[in-house]
């Protein structure tokens, strides 16, 4: 049973909208192309997207990741008008992420949508980044009233509809999961692409012993940075290998880079699973609705669908085009608002890291 | 092959099930006389790697049973302790007849949730039936969180669905006005600490589960504040404080932008 059915205020629309979506909040840049009909269908015309990697062992700062955005935004965007098969001057808004995300990244982006904005004298929209993701996700399960877990590189929070807003139950203390993971991977000297996090799938795939970690959910939040410090010393205790490999046939006491992988995914997606079941057992709800990058994590999928078996419950996932930071759900909940009359004036087309 | 306490289990009556736990009424006898006892089964949990389940439940078991016997020696009103199997992860705990605060305040009831339709009779009570003015409520609970913050224990989940008032009918009362008691439940989160940073946070869980359960409560909210002021004594300062600084925490509460 699902959760109360949401009443949606919003009519079907008079004539089809068009609406343009770029987002740049961390290290991907991406632009979709978003039609509504009036029967309410939703079209996604196109949805491009590129990422800056940097080599094994970095992150991605800052302002090399503005400067990635400013060298890729006319191109990609050009490319997505051209895929979708629609001109600048076709569409109804254009819409831009506005926070949370980097700081550089976003102003770069909100630049681009400002000139196109006053280029060909569109209303710009503002979109809040965990918002888009909600929408979107909402958009392509069908999920009515979920309670969304979002994971990224960024956010970790478990959110929920109440009252006219989207309010946050639970959130890390901390770092966000994607972050953690990210980090873990530079330690031990995974490939960035094509995300850190895939790559410690990969890798956990091949882990079978469960070291012990620190297990740190306090109510509905949780805290990653110890047991990113706690897994990072096993790197460092005489047991590791850092080839994977048994230095000869007696060294059977080992500890390899796969085993750390799985270790470290088995406990926070537990604690992950965890405070999302704490949220839906305090709202009543049945539905469960995973968005942001880590949200592509198989493993993460399958125990949520075990956990909500369990509750007789039913889990929404969805795949890598729609979880990992794309332009189309800044599109899609940028034109939801615009229908519903809101539109961000030049002078508040301002960005926020938070 | 079953453990005894499995074997209780299956001869208990379901009454719900919570985050972590199935909750079971049963009888540890089956002398008819015998007091009801309320049991918590943390059930294994299928998408946890069955080491790390098996540790969790034994510790979160364990800690849960010492942090009632540590309230019940410090006189916090707490359900009395019944059976620990800390390996098949049941509690059993005294059987308490009364009603959840959160049912009892405006908002509580069931606005946010699907079962606002459905009305039980025991979702009935009112805060008339047990005889108690919101403001005496809010004292209570200020009271009993400072009993347990003064014995060291820190609940971890303070929200008004872990507080129950005893029904009266049910209940002797040793007060001259008062009919019901005030009992703090659910220590499945909680732990030992003498940090005041603890004790503020637990206070902020609190004031966010009223914010998001009960509209417009801030004033009720204030009342349980300065009831737990006055029990603490010169305690309070130093919490006080900590919990102005504990608001300004968290990352992105208010999703604005």
């Amino acid at each position: 049973m699902p959760g109360r059915v949401r009443q949606i205020p919003l009519k079907n629309p008079d004539r089809p909208y068009l609406a343009i979506g770029l987002e740049g909040s961390a290290n991907k840049f991406g632009a979709g192309v978003i039609r509504h009909r009036e029967d309410g269908s939703t079209v996604v015309l196109s949805n491009i997207r590129h990422t800056y990697i940097t080599p094994p062992g970095e992150g991605f700062q800052p302002r090399d990741t503005a400067l990635h955005h400013r060298e890729w935004a006319l191109k990609i965007i050009n490319e997505c008008l051209v895929k979708a098969n629609v001109s600048m001057h076709d569409v109804d808004c254009i819409c831009f992420t506005k926070g949370p995300g980097m700081g550089a990244p976003l102003q770069s982006v909100a630049l681009v949508a400002r000139t196109l904005s006053l280029l060909f004298d569109k209303p710009l929209i503002g979109v809040n980044h965990c918002v888009g993701h909600i929408e979107m996700g909402r958009e392509v399960t069908g999920a009515q009233n979920p309670v969304v877990l979002y994971v990224s590189g960024g956010n970790t929070q478990v959110i929920a509809y109440s009252r006219q807003c989207y309010r946050i139950f639970g959130e890390t203390l901390d770092i966000a999961v994607g972050n953690c993971l990210d980090r873990f991977a530079r330690v031990i000297d995974l490939s960035n692409d094509p995300a850190p996090g895939y790559n410690i799938e990969q890798e956990a795939k091949k882990g079978k012993r469960l070291l012990t970690l620190p297990y740190a959910t306090k109510g509905m939040d949780v805290s990653f940075s110890g047991i990113l410090t706690a897994v990072e010393a096993y790197t460092f205790d005489k047991r590791f290998r850092a080839d994977g490999q048994p230095r000869n046939p007696d060294d059977q006491d080992i500890i390899t880079p796969a085993d750390l992988c799985f270790s470290l995914q088995e406990t926070i997606y537990a604690m992950l699973v965890e405070i999302t079941e704490r949220a839906m057992a305090h709202i009543g709800s049945k539905e469960i609705l995973i968005v942001g990058g880590v949200g592509c994590n198989e493993r993460l999928q399958e125990m949520m669908s075990i956990m909500a078996k369990e509750r007789e419950g039913k889990v929404f996932a969805m795949d890598e085009s729609f979880c990992i930071d794309n332009g189309i759900m800044i599109a899609q909940a940028g034109l939801l608002s615009f229908r519903m009359g809101f539109e961000t004036p030049l002078s508040k087309s301002t960005t926020t890291q938070r | 092959m079953a453990s005894a306490s499995l074997n209780l289990i299956s001869g208990a009556t379901l009454i719900s099930q919570g985050a972590e736990a199935k909750v079971y009424k049963a009888r540890l006898t089956s002398e008819p006389s015998d007091p009801a006892v309320l049991l918590k089964h943390r059930f294994r949990k299928g998408y946890r790697h069955p080491t790390l389940d098996g540790s969790l439940t034994r510790a979160r078991v364990a800690g849960e049973a010492r942090a009632l016997l540590k309230c019940l020696r410090a006189g916090v009103n707490v359900p009395g302790l019944r059976m620990v199997d800390a390996v098949e992860g049941v509690l059993g705990i005294e059987w308490i007849d009364g009603q959840s605060v959160r049912k009892l305040l405006p908002g509580g009831a069931g606005e946010d949730e699907d079962g606002a339709s459905e009305d039980d009779p025991e979702d009935a009570d009112s805060l008339n039936e047990y005889d108690i003015p919101v403001d005496i409520l809010m004292q209570l609970i200020g009271q009993e969180i400072a009993k347990m913050h003064l014995a060291d224990v820190i609940h971890g989940d303070l929200t008004t669905s872990n507080m129950m008032l005893r029904h009266p009918s049910s209940f002797k009362s040793r007060h001259p006005t008062l009919s019901t008691e005030l009992v703090l439940i659910d220590f499945g989160l909680s732990f030992h600490s003498s940090l005041i940073e603890d004790k503020a946070v637990d206070l902020y869980v609190l004031e966010r589960a009223f914010s998001s359960t009960h509209p417009d409560s801030e004033p009720l909210f204030a009342s349980v504040l300065t009831a737990y002021e006055q029990r603490m004594g010169k305690d309070w300062t130093a919490i006080g404080r900590r919990l102005d600084d504990v608001r300004l925490r968290g990352r992105k509460r208010s999703m604005v932008g």
